[in-house]
């Protein structure tokens, strides 16, 4: 698959719950960077730790590859690390 | 004729949620320093009645009656049996379903949201903030934030809140205030559009938005929400199983097996919790957790404390897991991974009151197919999992010929979310099944980490 019908790639977000592009993957995560689940859902699709490894700077696909295979922050311990960092924020 | 429908009387509606904390031992959830995580490290985000919830190991906890009053608006639920799918599978299973799709949001969400909206305006909070996805909770939260005259305030990703216009209506005409996210009314918002004025944000940072917004209220009457896996989001949720088990005697039975779909676990745990105690007293009863094949964490996973990052900084929980440094197969040959099932559900599986079952995306997509063409309600694609479950017993009932009783959760209806069938339909979606050999890879990253304790019920 060449990078013009990877550019049209479409499927439904698992953590939206809507139709996204392969494009908003490659940007939505943190500092716009991939987002932490591009791997799982897109590995269907095409190769897409290649694509990723030949597209990316390699410390931003290593941190990308850090991240997607760890677990995932359980969400209450998430949302008070959010919430104490908005009050160092506010402070 | 057969009776279709069991419908209980407003006032025969369920006076207390049943909390299985009463009768299940639970591993604390632990802080970075590996003591549990303390009432004040959640004060500024959630209120403190709803905090204490989130703790208490009363058996019964009496549901307020300015709560039960907004949920008679279609509360009790209807108990259906599924008639119409019997005939077309030719089963002897009877099968039943609770329809949490007729709340006036349309799925099972509203039932803890009403709960939260009353608890934050008993303890004086003005305003709630949450983020939503697609929609579904902002909506749950919009509605019940209206009964009670709390604000509600809705940070939805902006790539959704452009595509999905309809759950920005449904939530501005209850009075929701949903906003697009990144936003300019909040400090992560601002940096973010300032670094690109057109991204299409994230679900990372509308979290961020909404928890900020409510930390950040000096005057205190400000507070966050959650829709799912927190133990008195499960605990709000349980009215559905209580209600199922008045109906299903009004229908002269009793379940064999019970089956829900098992996302963050609360619509699951709603149907199924009220089942579970009846199990622990000693009845003869199966009860299915159903979860994707391609993304197993209680079907395939070990139960062990895993850490919530790579940098071992956020607490330690008990739960089903496939490990922080799983890699996914799309390393080695693909695959996908989830996690965040609630502990509790977790915690019943490891005793072994619950058995988890997985189903392949294809089989789920099919068998939502033939409900919406037997029964007529368009299912939720979550609700899709419990349903293939469903099948696969009414047939097996049907070889061993067992009139078997299978009752299970039908959390939503997919009205919203016709896109996924559209990608079914049209061939798009592919079947994945992790094997036992690429989950064992997996779980030698546990190796050097605690393990909790196999606890048994009370």
């Amino acid at each position: 698959m060449d990078d013009k019908d990877i550019d049209k790639l479409e499927r439904r977000c698992p953590r939206l719950g809507s139709k996204i592009s392969f494009r908003y993957c490659l940007i939505s995560g943190e500092d716009d960077n991939p987002c932490w689940k591009i791997f799982d859902c897109w590995w269907e699709y095409f190769d897409v730790a290649s694509y990723l490894k030949s597209h990316l700077p390699a410390e931003v696909f290593e941190q990308l590859a850090k991240k997607a295979a760890a677990q995932p922050k359980d969400k209450l311990s998430s949302i008070v690390e959010i919430a104490e960092q908005a009050k160092k924020n506010k402070e | 004729m057969e009776l279709r429908k069991y419908i209980l009387r407003e006032d025969e509606i369920p006076r207390q949620w049943y909390n299985i904390l009463a009768d299940v031992n639970l591993n604390p959830t632990l802080g970075p320093d590996g003591h549990p995580v303390s009432p004040d490290q959640l004060a500024p985000v959630f209120p403190m009645n709803l905090i204490e919830q989130e703790a208490s190991t009363e058996r019964w906890i009496d549901i307020p009656d300015d709560v039960l009053s907004v949920l008679n608006i279609w509360r009790p639920a209807p108990l259906v049996r599924a008639i119409a799918l019997e005939k077309a599978l030719d089963t002897p299973a009877r099968i039943y379903y609770k329809n949490e799709s007729v709340s006036p949001p349309g799925s099972h969400k509203p039932n803890t949201a009403v709960a939260q909206a009353y608890y934050n305006k008993a303890f004086g909070i003005k305003r709630i903030t949450t983020e939503t996805g697609a929609g579904q909770w902002g909506s749950a939260l919009s509605f019940a934030c209206a009964q009670y005259g709390v604000e509600c305030k809705v940070y939805m990703v902006r790539v959704s809140f452009d595509q999905k216009p309809y759950r920005k209506f449904m939530m501005s005409t209850w009075g929701g205030n949903c906003i697009p996210s990144p936003s300019n009314e909040t400090k992560a918002g601002r940096a973010a559009l300032e670094k690109d004025p057109d991204t299409p944000g994230s679900l990372g940072m509308a979290i961020s938005e909404a928890i900020e917004e409510a930390v950040a209220d000096e005057t205190g009457s400000t507070r966050y929400s959650l829709g799912s896996v927190l133990n008195h989001v499960l605990l709000h949720q349980t009215i559905i199983g209580l209600e199922a088990k008045k109906q299903m005697a009004l229908a002269g039975d009793y379940p064999d097996i019970i089956i829900g779909c098992a996302g963050g676990g609360s619509n699951f745990a709603g149907l199924a919790f009220p089942f579970v105690q009846d199990k622990i007293h000693g009845k003869q009863i199966e009860i299915y957790p159903v979860e994707p094949a391609g993304c197993p964490t209680l079907t395939k996973a070990p139960f062990v404390y895993d850490h919530g990052d790579t940098a071992r900084y956020t607490p330690l929980l008990p739960m089903h897991s496939l490990g922080h440094a799983f890699v996914p197969p799309a390393f080695h040959s693909g695959g996908l991974r989830y996690h965040g099932m609630a502990p509790l559900v977790s915690q019943l599986v490891d005793e072994g009151l619950l058995e988890p079952k997985a189903v392949k995306q294809n089989q789920v997509f099919k068998a939502g197919v033939l409900l919406a063409q037997t029964e007529g309600i368009i299912p939720a694609p979550e609700t899709n999992h419990a349903l293939a479950t469903v099948i696969d017993e009414a047939l097996k009932a049907k070889e061993e010929g067992k009139e078997k009783v299978i009752l299970f959760n039908w959390s939503g209806h997919g009205l919203l979310d016709l896109t996924a069938y559209d990608s079914y339909l049209t061939g798009q979606i592919k079947d994945i099944v992790l094997s036992m050999e690429e989950v064992a890879e997996c779980e030698k990253v546990y190796a050097d980490f605690p393990k909790p304790q196999h606890l048994k019920h009370k």
